[in-house]
């Protein structure tokens, strides 16, 4: 029976479709020319100009204090509120709970963004760091915490119930069993977190202040109020970043349990 | 009572609407390798997890050497598990899940490291210390497993299902090394499954369950030769069940049996019983006999006269069923020395089938659910029902 | 006993948390859109339904709809191109199939933001995409392909392609593709056992991947921003617009009830027709 070929055709043209931009993105990075019509020979140029600016630098610098502790906090919140969920799933608790670890998931980020800021203009905090970093952690959480739900999966519980059998306390079989072997999961959804809190642009938009600016905020003003072909630079190198981080991420989340 | 070293005084357990164990008690010696033997579901794991720890009765209290321990945690109890899984922590060695137990305990290093050695001994696994888990057999998983609960010497080893992951060469080689593991380490083992084989074999005494109660305690042998129950009768071996009524007893140990279609049938008799109660009757198949020609009548026996009705030829035995009095009656014979030299029984053959009184024993209780299981004839294709 | 301790101290953090960022900014996002605007940016005080009057206004009412319609084409187009690839990569033989997730998936993983930004540069008029147009002579010097509804709907097609395609493939490759055969021996065309045998038996994941472009899609504020232009605003940017540039608050919490409202609609309609279907959670993407 012949099968039609038309499925292999679109599916061919949707794979060009989606590296075409990426493709050209790279491409120009390298591309000394002003405009980017004209290719003018390889060049580095774009790159060095990115090292020498200083907004570039203060937002990098925000962008990961901001990084690193949303994926500190998020990765604790997010591994309890997994095992919370797997251990004790079908109680109403836990369908509650599980309700709200999704909202991140499925509510456009616009939504987050505003409700966020209303929340603390109502309440007064003030927009910075801060409000930033409260608001990565939301929606990390979340992420974690299901990366991990995805690795408890396969646990097999017999493992905790016989360090206890052994002689060790729930916080001793905690320490010494669970987490090392949710390791691999707790590093993948921590990766996760790590990309997700860097990349962010919407919801950190709404949140952030003045002086608070992070690397998508100026990559974006950049954007919007002329562009200097800094960006395709700006943007090679971001895309290498969060791509090798996913990498890791995607592999360590796969392993067999218990490697 | 008090001499019993493990004890559960009415324990009853319930899942949701599900009854895993209802009100059950039971006293197991020290040094006693006792087995909870039964279907799945019938409450035997539960039982087993009320021990460790992992679940708290809803009524009842467990006894270990004379202290209550049901409200202590698992981690504080004298008792170590065998798991199913065998549970071993897929991140530290053989070595190091051995001496797991002990490093909680705060043992010395080197007191750690010389018992370690120790077990590693014992399992003859002395090469394999500092390989991790996935690197090992299945039967090595389990000797790790066991290793890892003995060398915290508790009072009672507990083993749920340990053979059942095991192929059948590997299984009766574990079957021997745990009988003389327990011989060697003297422990009360307390061991779940649901293969009367293993249980048999290996066991001082037995406890059958079914439905979250306990149907029968006893040794193997009594268990076997007196089952109390339908439900013991059928699980343990095959039997025939034969319904019927009292005709009278004679003496305290025999009964005249009547039952429909076959000439009087003479079994012994342990209970207290009125002419006319409705009795069920069971008798092994091996323990019958069976010719062609009628033997010479001797005391305490029943001769009953049949059709063969199906051979199945075995290798060391041979399978019969005979149909007598509208019951089909399964024999099993041995093939002994005489075997060759009669004349084969064969198909439609008339015969004759005779056990000793003895060997036939009146059930305490017959299950709904086995009336199946009665030695009824079934019915042929073509053949009208009710014979009209 | 200890059991349920245990679950209650496992679960306060999360529970907290979201409660604190997420249900009550919710709540506080509706109450405040009954307050009045502060003529000098921010809320102000007592209670009014002016808010939400105003919203019933003519160019408001174009927003809603060209979002709608927006969001709608974006699904439809991009359900269209990820039946055929989804389909291919699961009848692709399995060392293929590795392969193909994982290209479709990395775009996934780059940058969002920058993304879209590779559009603007390529839709740009000195962009390669206008002059091979040009070259073409599809298009003259003087058309924009830029600050369109059509470059919106463009972007949020190659933005929302990989969402939709993966839970297609994942419902295509739990299909028993031995019905279609079935089917042909029966007599049918291709397109008609595509119609009649495929499409039903993966309509999970088909349901799975409307949600995926959909709801994200009527929420949309970058593409519309960047790439979109006045005459390709949608419901978010206005909204950015009332936070930001008029510093009307209370204007911006009413569009945002209505974007909420307008996000749960397909949410509830899924989960009464599940439901009914009693089939399993379809908004996870499992298959019955």
């Amino acid at each position: 029976m012949r099968r039609s070929r038309f499925p292999i055709v679109i599916t061919v043209m949707v794979m060009a479709f989606l590296y075409l931009p990426i493709v050209i993105l790279i491409a120009n990075s390298f591309n000394p020319a002003r405009f980017s019509s004209r290719w003018e020979g390889f060049s580095l140029t774009w790159y060095a100009k990115l090292f020498q600016s200083p907004e570039i630098w203060a937002a990098v610098k925000n962008t990961l204090i901001i990084a690193v502790s949303v994926t500190t906090v998020s990765v604790i919140l997010g591994t309890a509120a997994a095992y919370a969920l797997h251990r004790f799933g079908a109680s109403r608790l836990q369908r509650i709970h599980y309700t709200l670890i999704y909202q991140p998931l499925v509510v456009p980020e616009i939504l987050m963004g505003i409700s966020l800021l209303m929340a603390f203009v109502a309440v007064g905090v003030p927009l910075g760091l801060f409000t930033i970093f409260l608001a990565h952690v939301t929606f990390c959480t979340s992420y974690v915490a299901m990366t991990v739900l995805g690795r408890l999966q396969d646990f097999d519980f017999s493992v905790i119930e016989a360090a206890r059998d052994l002689g060790a306390s729930t916080w001793q079989s905690t320490r010494k069993i669970l987490i090392p072997m949710l390791m691999p999961g707790i590093v993948a959804g921590a990766l996760l977190a790590f990309t997700l809190s860097v990349d962010d642009f919407v919801i950190t938009f709404f949140v952030a202040g003045p002086g608070s600016t992070t690397l998508p905020l100026r990559i974006y003003s950049m954007i919007k109020y002329g562009a200097p072909p800094m960006i395709n630079a700006l943007s090679t190198l971001l895309l290498a970043v969060t791509l090798t981080a996913i990498i890791l991420s995607q592999r360590l989340a796969t392993r067999k349990s218990g490697t | 009572m008090s001499s019993d070293f493990l004890e559960f005084r009415g324990i009853s357990k319930s899942f949701g609407p599900i009854h895993a164990v209802t009100d059950v008690s039971l006293g197991i010696k020290k040094g006693e390798f006792f087995s909870l033997l039964g279907p799945s579901g019938c409450g035997k794991t539960t039982m087993l997890r009320v021990v460790a720890g992992f679940e708290d009765p809803d009524a009842g209290r467990v006894f270990l050497d004379g202290q209550d321990i049901t409200d202590l945690p698992p981690n504080k109890r004298k008792v170590n598990t065998i798991f199913q899984s065998y549970a071993l922590f897929p991140h530290m060695t053989v070595r190091d899940n051995i001496g797991f137990g002990l490093a909680i305990a705060k043992r010395p290093k080197a007191e750690i490291r010389a018992e370690v050695d120790r077990m590693l001994e014992l399992i003859r696994m002395a090469d394999q210390a500092g390989q991790k888990p996935d690197q090992l057999s299945g039967g090595q998983k389990q000797r790790v497993a066991v290793a890892r609960a003995l060398i915290n010497k508790p009072d009672v080893l507990l083993l749920d299902e340990p053979l059942a992951a095991l192929d059948l060469k590997l299984r009766q080689k574990m079957l021997i090394e745990l009988d003389l593991i327990h011989d060697e380490v003297g422990i009360t083992f307390l061991y779940v499954t649901h293969d009367q084989a293993e249980a048999m074999s290996l066991s001082d005494r037995i406890a059958v369950m079914d439905g979250g109660r306990i149907e029968q305690i006893g040794a193997p042998a009594e268990i076997y030769e007196s089952p109390r129950t339908s439900f013991v009768a059928a699980f343990i071996g095959d039997t025939n069940f034969l319904e019927g009524r009292v005709h009278d007893c004679l003496d305290r140990d025999y009964c005249r049996l009547s039952i429909a279609g076959l000439p009087e049938v003479l079994c012994y008799n342990d209970k207290v019983l009125q002419p006319g109660q409705p009795i069920y009757m069971s008798i092994r198949p091996e323990k019958i006999h069976i010719s062609h020609e009628r033997p010479e009548e001797k005391a305490q026996r029943n001769y009953v006269p049949g059709v063969i009705e199906d051979v199945i030829y075995l290798g060391s035995n041979t399978k019969y069923w005979v149909r007598a009095g509208g019951y089909r009656i399964q024999v099993l014979r041995q093939h002994d020395r005489y075997f060759l030299d009669e004349k084969p029984l064969r198909w439609k053959d008339d015969c004759w089938i005779w056990w000793h009184a003895d060997d036939g024993f009146m059930l305490d209780h017959f299950r709904k659910a086995d009336e199946g299981l009665l030695a009824v004839p079934p019915q042929s294709v073509g053949e009208p029902i009710n014979g009209k | 006993m200890e059991r349920r301790r245990t679950e209650w101290l496992v679960s306060l953090p999360t529970l907290a948390w979201l409660g604190l960022f997420v249900v009550i900014p919710t709540l506080l996002v509706f109450v405040i859109a009954f307050r009045p605007a502060n003529p000098y940016g921010g809320i102000g005080r007592g209670w009014t339904l002016d808010t939400i009057r105003a919203l019933a206004t003519p160019s408001y009412l174009l927003i809603a709809w060209r979002t709608l319609w927006i969001s709608l084409l974006t699904t439809a187009i991009c359900i269209l191109l990820a039946l055929p690839a989804g389909y291919t990569i699961a009848r692709a033989p399995a060392r293929w199939r590795n392969r193909l997730l994982l290209l479709v998936i990395i775009p996934f993983w780059t940058s969002f933001l920058v993304r879209v930004f590779a559009w603007k540069s390529l839709l740009h008029p000195e962009g390669p995409v206008k002059r091979a147009l040009e070259a073409l002579g599809l298009a003259g010097p003087e058309t924009t392909l830029l600050y369109h509804p059509a470059a919106v709907v463009l972007v949020m097609v190659y933005t929302f392609l990989p969402f939709t395609i993966l839970p297609i493939y994942a419902a295509a490759e739990k299909f028993d593709f031995r019905l279609v055969e079935a089917a042909r021996d029966l007599g049918a065309r291709p397109f008609q056992s595509f119609r009649k045998v495929f499409l039903p038996g993966i309509r999970t994941g088909l349901v799975t991947a409307i949600l995926v472009v959909f709801i994200p899609a009527l929420g949309s504020y970058i593409i519309p921003d960047l790439v979109g232009g006045p005459s390709g605003e949608m419901l978010g940017n206005k909204i950015a617009q009332r936070v930001f540039t008029d510093r009307n608050l209370p204007h911006a919490s009413a569009l945002s009830a209505v974007l909420v409202l307008a996000v749960l609609a397909p949410l509830v309609a899924v989960l009464i027709l599940q439901r009914k279907g009693k089939k399993s959670d379809i908004i996870m993407g499992e298959a019955p």
